[in-house]
């Protein structure tokens, strides 16, 4: 099991191309239910996140996202809800609420991934140009987009590191001497 | 009272003259309104998150561009560019995710600008070679 596990987070890689194939809506469901799992600093769930199938939608948001590489058949806006941040007193530069988006953001990628489903993160767009066209409530604010659905068979490998790493090139062990 | 009709003919006679004098493309027009808009978008948008991004991704959203606009004219192009423009299409979205080995980068880049420069050449009255 835990090895099933291991592999889903060692395999998952990022998808720019999708095929046209809708996602089940079973499967747009668990990827969110995912979510309400990741973590999330004090507990506090800031996160709001929107799903977004309306192909006209889809289109308008891949025009002011120039990062946004995939036609993706879901799209899903992880929102941060100041009013949440707010009611707790959290600054809005407190670093728990990008943090939250990340955990949300990954275990979202992974689900996705053990579903058999393609995924890329998206944070390349104009955030005031998606606001106005999904009319966002003003205290919510858009931080990334999680592209969903099936990997094209033509897709590319992504993109190449800039230098071969490995697990222990980004490890420190105990105190710095 | 102004004469719409007759202003609109003077502004399109006005823009070949404009076109005419300042290049030796052909007047074919290759590019409908909407497609102009959705250009804009992904230029104005590339440069509000250029802002916050590293200086390197410049590139990228410059190739995005080129590879959205050869895409939308490519059918319409005249012989002279279109094979240019379909190696656009063909190329850029894998010269995206090779942006890190610098050099090739760089290579292909150039390479793409000899290209531009040929594709000059061939809409120009100076010999290609
Ligand atoms: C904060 C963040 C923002 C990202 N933004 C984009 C983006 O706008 N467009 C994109 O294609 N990929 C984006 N990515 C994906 C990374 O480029 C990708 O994770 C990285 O190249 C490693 O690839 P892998 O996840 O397949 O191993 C983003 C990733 C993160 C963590």
């Amino acid at each position: 099991m835990s090895e099933a596990v291991l592999n889903n987070i060692k395999t998952r890689r990022v998808v720019r191309e999708m095929t046209g194939e809708p996602v089940a809506r079973e499967q747009i469901e668990a990827i969110l239910e995912a979510a309400r799992w990741a973590p999330s600093g004090g507990n506090l769930r800031p996160n709001r996140y929107i799903v977004i199938q309306d192909a006209e939608t889809r289109r308008l948001i891949r025009l002011v996202s120039p990062g946004m590489f995939q036609e993706a058949p879901v799209l899903i806006l992880i929102c941060t809800n100041w009013d949440v941040a707010a009611e707790h007193n959290l600054p809005p530069t407190d670093r728990a609420l990008l943090i939250d988006v990340g955990t949300a953001a990954q275990t979202m990628m992974l689900a996705a991934h053990a579903l058999g489903l393609a995924s890329g993160p998206v944070t390349s767009y104009s955030k005031e140009a998606v606001k106005k066209i999904l009319n966002l409530p003003e205290s919510y604010s858009p931080e990334m987009f999680i592209c969903i659905g099936h990997r094209a068979s033509t897709a590319q490998p992504g993109m190449r590191a800039w230098k071969k790493i490995t697990w222990r090139d980004l490890t420190h062990w105990e105190r710095f001497k | 009272m102004i004469d719409w009709a007759n202003c609109a003919v003077k502004q399109t006679e006005l823009h070949k003259a404009v076109s005419r004098g300042s290049t030796h493309m052909s007047e074919n027009w290759v590019l409908t309104e909407e497609e102009a808009v959705e250009l804009l978008a992904l230029l104005i948008t590339s440069a509000r998150i250029q802002m916050e991004e590293p200086a390197n991704y410049g590139p990228l959203r410059l190739l995005t561009a080129t590879e959205r606009l050869s895409g939308m004219i490519v059918e319409r192009a005249s012989e002279k560019s279109r094979e240019f423009l379909q190696e656009n299409v063909d190329r850029i979205p894998d010269m995206h995710m090779r942006m890190s080995d610098v050099d090739a980068y760089s290579a292909a880049l150039d390479e793409r600008c000899r290209a531009v420069a040929a594709c000059l050449l061939r809409h120009s009255s100076l010999p290609e070679e």
